[in-house]
């Protein structure tokens, strides 16, 4: 009977994208965050930024745009990862042949793909309310790097869901850590009025160097860090490599925590 | 193929340990598995007994590579569990059952089309395999593309095995596999376990029920507090306690020298006395040939209301002695 099936990375996180997209179609209460949320973002951001100078649009669009994406991209993998251990769904997951850091890159890459569909939405709902779109000095270039900012947190969700593979409680850690990433990493605010000493802390987060390039290239005469966007930039890859790179080992590590510990099915 | 056993531990130990508290943390430890030898032949029915709690999860997983043995070797078709899993997760299936452990919102087949990629189910065969699954399970038809929230608890086990066997393992590990299932689909379900052991598939498989064990496996373990405390056939369990048959006498009451005159009648090797009510009914072991029920009721005279029973020892008599000797 025995057939010895080979595992690719590939089909795994194929797989994982397509278990992804099953339970959003399934699930209507990702219609909240994933679609309704996005649009009452935008209005409320339309409102709040009318008036404020001649790039008004675009401040209202990165600003509700980042509150509709962040989360889910950030922590989505994390979150999906704690409904597997609450479901019992880890355990099989994890005894399954391919590396469950797959399974991962796969809600990735699924959250990633909702946070453009909730960018799109708050997109459309500014640019009807203002009745036309924003000025763009590089469309382009703002593209690439809009998606290239949810990479970047994509790369972070991907270490949080090492946390939630390695412990039930991840969820509690997340939940108080939420705000001050979100505050920290400029998704809000600029980090250059923050506090002196939240700058270096911020750093080490890839958004933060991706989030003020974003910003460098939408608003003319943004005023962010002062090595400007080609720094930014280059510190964004930089970071996110890093943190792709950590991924890997400590999933691994992680991995073998759990089998020593026995807390797969804990929840 | 491979030769040599499907499985084989030496000394296996698990231990829990666990904190409570918050600002004073309490530290317990428990020891689930106390250094478990066993060896399991290719191709066969292997079968693990043992009461809740006794550790039969715990070395399941232990054999399956979810969890690490804190000492001792385990090796499944010749390798390590604890080093050699990118080797051995392809080869060998798990059913652990119950509620948990399926994805509900999505249809039974989607759950298996997620986990045949997981497996590297040929991309070709994957959906023919489905089916197959399905099939043999019962679970082809309509309820395929339902829903799994909209599923019994037998319908779930149901597809918990097709998970199993999605893969075609060498070894199959079956935790409780016929649990919530109605009789009908748990003779199904047996029948499933004996077609996979025709095809070559070794099956390691624990279970509460004692009559699905006798059925199912030549050679069985009895696991109690952590130890085994029994391996053997049926057969050679039942002569381990001390007889294939077993005889009741009933009546209002024995008295101590009655009891110690049934004890040494030649060929019994145990006498149980339990009461109900105003009845008390004494449980004998005993060795085919060397006593006979005349034997027993030439001892106990002036019982009006005796009444004598012969019956072959069970499997659930040798589990219950096995477990209560060990309580004791």
């Amino acid at each position: 009977m025995a057939a010895v099936g080979t595992y690719s990375r590939g089909r795994s996180t194929a797989a994982s994208i397509r278990l992804s997209l099953l339970q959003f179609v399934a699930d209507p209460q990702w219609l909240l965050p994933s679609m309704i949320a996005p649009v009452l973002f935008g209005l409320v951001s339309f409102e709040l930024f009318r008036g404020e100078g001649p790039y008004f649009l675009t401040y209202a669009i990165l600003g509700a745009g980042m509150m509709s994406m962040w989360g889910q991209t950030l922590y989505g993998s994390g979150w999906a990862t704690g409904q597997d251990r609450e479901w019992g769904t880890l355990e099989p997951t994890i005894q399954a042949p391919t590396p469950y850091l797959y399974v991962v890159l796969g809600r990735v890459v699924w959250n990633v793909l909702s946070g453009l569909l909730g960018g799109l939405i708050v997109y459309v709902v500014v640019v009807a309310a203002a009745g036309g779109p924003p000025t763009l000095p590089n469309p382009a270039a703002f593209a690439l790097m809009f998606v290239f900012v949810l990479l970047t947190l994509a790369a972070v969700g991907v270490v949080f869901a090492a946390f939630y593979v390695y412990t039930r409680y991840a969820g509690f850690i997340q939940d108080i850590g939420e705000f001050a990433f979100y505050v920290g990493t400029g998704c809000m605010f600029p980090v250059v009025i923050l506090p002196f000493w939240a700058t270096p802390v911020s750093l080490f987060f890839p958004p933060t160097w991706a989030v003020d390039a974003l910003r460098y290239l939408a608003i003319p005469g943004y005023v962010g860090f002062s090595w400007g966007v080609g720094w930014d930039i280059v510190g964004a890859i930089a970071t996110t490599a890093v943190y792709l790179a950590v991924a890997g080992l400590i999933f691994h590590r992680v991995e073998r925590h759990v089998l020593e510990e026995g807390n797969l099915s804990q929840y | 193929m491979s030769s040599g056993p499907a499985i084989e531990t030496r000394g296996v130990t698990r231990v829990f340990e666990s904190r409570k508290g918050f600002l004073f943390r309490e530290k317990s430890r428990t020891e689930a598995l106390k250094g478990v030898d066993l060896t399991v032949e290719r191709g066969s029915i292997f079968g693990l007994l043992g009461p809740n709690g006794a550790g039969k999860t715990t070395l399941t997983k232990i054999l399956s590579t979810l969890l690490l043995p804190t000492a001792g070797t385990a090796l499944v078709l010749g390798h390590d569990v604890t080093r050699e899993t990118d080797w051995l997760r392809p080869r060998m299936g798990l059913v652990l059952g119950g509620e948990r452990g399926l994805y509900n919102r999505i249809s039974a087949r989607e759950n298996l089309r997620y986990f045949a990629d997981l497996y590297g189910v040929p991309p070709e065969a994957r959906e023919r395999r489905i089916d197959e699954v399905l099939e043999r399970v019962g679970l082809i038809g309509p309820a395929s593309d339902q829903r799994v929230e909209e599923f019994s608890r037998g319908m779930k086990q149901k597809l918990h095995i097709a998970r199993g066997i999605l893969h075609r393992p060498e070894i199959l590990f079956l935790d409780e596999p016929t649990i919530g299932l109605d009789p009908k689909s748990a003779r199904e379900t047996r029948k499933l376990i004996r077609c996979l052991v025709t095809d070559g598939v070794t099956i390691f498989l624990t279970t509460h029920y004692m009559f699905e064990a006798e059925e199912l496996c030549p050679k069985l373990a009895v696991l109690s507090k952590g130890r085994i405390v029994a391996r053997d056939t049926v057969d050679g369990l039942r002569a381990l306690v001390g007889g294939d048959r077993t005889f009741e006498a009933e009546a209002y009451g024995f008295e101590d020298e009655e009891v110690a005159r049934l004890r040494a009648i030649p060929g019994v090797s145990k006498v149980v006395s339990e009461s109900y009510g105003p009845t008390t009914r004494l449980t004998m072991r005993v060795r085919t040939t060397e006593a006979t029920l005349d034997d027993v009721r030439s001892r106990l005279t002036g019982h009006p209301e005796l009444s004598l029973r012969e019956r072959r020892t069970s499997l659930e008599d040798v589990y219950l002695d096995l477990v209560e000797e060990e309580a004791r």
